[in-house]
């Protein structure tokens, strides 16, 4: 009866009010199969750019040129080390916050790429202010952190629909 | 694996807060640590400065002789690790270990760089500037001062030695401190962090654990069972009782339970007169 139910919740009728056939039906679902599966390894590839970038990191960006007295000099003075982590730790603490809310309510898409770019500039001001080495460890877990959660979140979100999804397309294969 | 009410509840908590706390312990410790070796550098310049001043009657006076005894002297107590006085070139005058002296400064070194960095040495640093933290060749750890003995009228009207009123600095007194003190400390408090920091876990992810386990997976549980019962075909109000949500699904499910039990009596009555009827027409 659920399975059912979800079918009718599920089924998308045409524009001019006729239901689609079984195939395009087939064809639909292993399109949202094939978009969950997606999400999950967006948030993988995700993942494998932060371990990149924090393997620049803990190199102390060796591989970048010095930055120069004129940049220096136009970007201005570092904002103090302790600011930076102040911001770190309110930026860990509601992003987790935040993903720990869209678990139950959110889209089921990876959103881990804002996250990249917060935490490569916490990399980055640390960098600039010479004190990276000292801090890399907080960034670097702070990241794994809301990252994990994020997939986690998106894992288990399409894990389930895909599951769903599968059971409407065996009972449309019956 | 992740799939059961458990886990989905309780990996989420425990993941978050296990990254949270490492941070923020991270985050303590350096600042703890800043905190020691600021307290460290004061009590080090304060003890530099106390130097100078107990020397200066003896400078006044080119007192060397007293001036190496008192130097010797203060240089010997335990947790100094070297305590030296060199003049405007760089020349080691005075200094707790006899083998160093007359010997020239490297001005590029740590402590040295930081005023001879440009054209022009600079006279004045904060005092977080003049410290310097190194491993010296005793590998012992230590935090050294590099305090500046300034002129003054006294020195520049002197009758003994006689200095020019424009020379800012005269010299430089140089102390080192052994740190193992306080290195041994941060480690104490570095073990007790993170004794803190798995109390802290196991003690937040058990108790999500225990109050999940007790308030939430134990009545679905019972309510699982109870609804197996009442589809067995045994209606009794033995659903789980206490949390509001798990009695109203028990009571939906007995009272549907209910009235389907009473719709397939009413059926089979009306099966039964019909055929009665059916019989009798026949």
């Amino acid at each position: 009866m659920f399975l059912r139910r979800k079918q009718r919740q599920s089924q998308h009728l045409a524009p001019d009010g006729v239901v689609p056939g079984p195939d395009l039906r087939r064809k639909e679902i292993q399109d949202r199969i094939r978009y969950l599966k997606k999400q999950i390894n967006y948030g993988k590839l995700w993942m494998a750019l932060f371990f990149l970038v924090s393997l620049g990191a803990v190199v102390d960006f060796r591989f970048l040129p010095p930055i120069s007295e004129k940049t220096r000099q136009l970007l201005g003075g570092s904002p103090p080390t302790s600011l930076i982590s102040v911001a770190l730790i309110v930026y860990a603490f509601s992003a987790l916050i935040l993903i720990l809310g869209h678990m139950n309510t959110g889209p089921r898409r990876f959103r881990g790429w804002s996250h990249i770019g917060y935490l490569s500039a916490f990399y980055l001001f640390y960098y600039y202010a010479g004190v990276l080495r000292d801090n890399f460890w907080p960034v670097f877990i702070a990241g794994l952190t809301i990252l994990g959660l994020e997939n986690y979140r998106v894992w288990s979100g399409c894990s389930e629909a895909i599951r769903e999804e599968e059971k409407i397309l065996t009972s449309l294969k019956k | 694996m992740f799939n059961n009410f458990a886990s989905k509840a309780i990996v989420p908590v425990a993941l978050s807060l296990t990254g949270f706390v490492i941070v923020c312990s991270f985050f303590l410790y350096s600042a703890i640590k800043e905190d020691f070796m600021r307290n460290a550098v004061r009590q080090e310049t304060s003890l530099a400065d106390t130097v100078v001043r107990s020397t200066r009657y003896t400078m006044m006076t080119d007192d060397r002789e007293s001036l190496c005894q008192v130097i010797d002297s203060i240089g010997a107590q335990e947790g100094i690790e070297h305590l030296r006085i060199f003049n405007k070139e760089g020349v080691i005058m005075f200094s707790s270990q006899s083998g160093e002296l007359n010997q020239v400064v490297d001005k590029t070194t740590a402590g040295c760089i930081e005023c001879h960095s440009g054209s022009e040495p600079k006279v004045r640093l904060g005092s977080m500037q003049l410290a310097r933290h190194f491993v010296n060749a005793r590998n012992h750890s230590v935090l050294a001062i590099t305090a500046p003995i300034y002129n003054d009228e006294h020195c520049s009207a002197g009758d003994c030695h006689f200095h020019p009123a424009h020379q800012k600095v005269l010299g430089t007194l140089d102390i080192g401190l052994s740190t193992d003190s306080m290195d041994s400390c941060l480690l104490a408090l570095r073990w007790k962090m993170t004794a803190f920091c798995l109390m802290v876990l196991i003690l937040s992810v058990g108790g999500v654990s225990a109050l999940l386990k007790r308030n939430l997976l134990l009545p679905i549980d019972q309510l699982i069972d109870y609804v197996k019962k009442v589809s067995g075909g045994k209606l009794d109000n033995d659903f789980p009782k206490g949390i509001r949500e798990i009695e109203t699904l028990g009571q939906i499910y007995l009272d549907m339970a209910s009235e389907k039990d009473l719709a397939e009596t009413e059926l089979k009555k009306i099966r039964k007169a019909d055929n009665m009827s059916n019989g009798k027409g026949e």
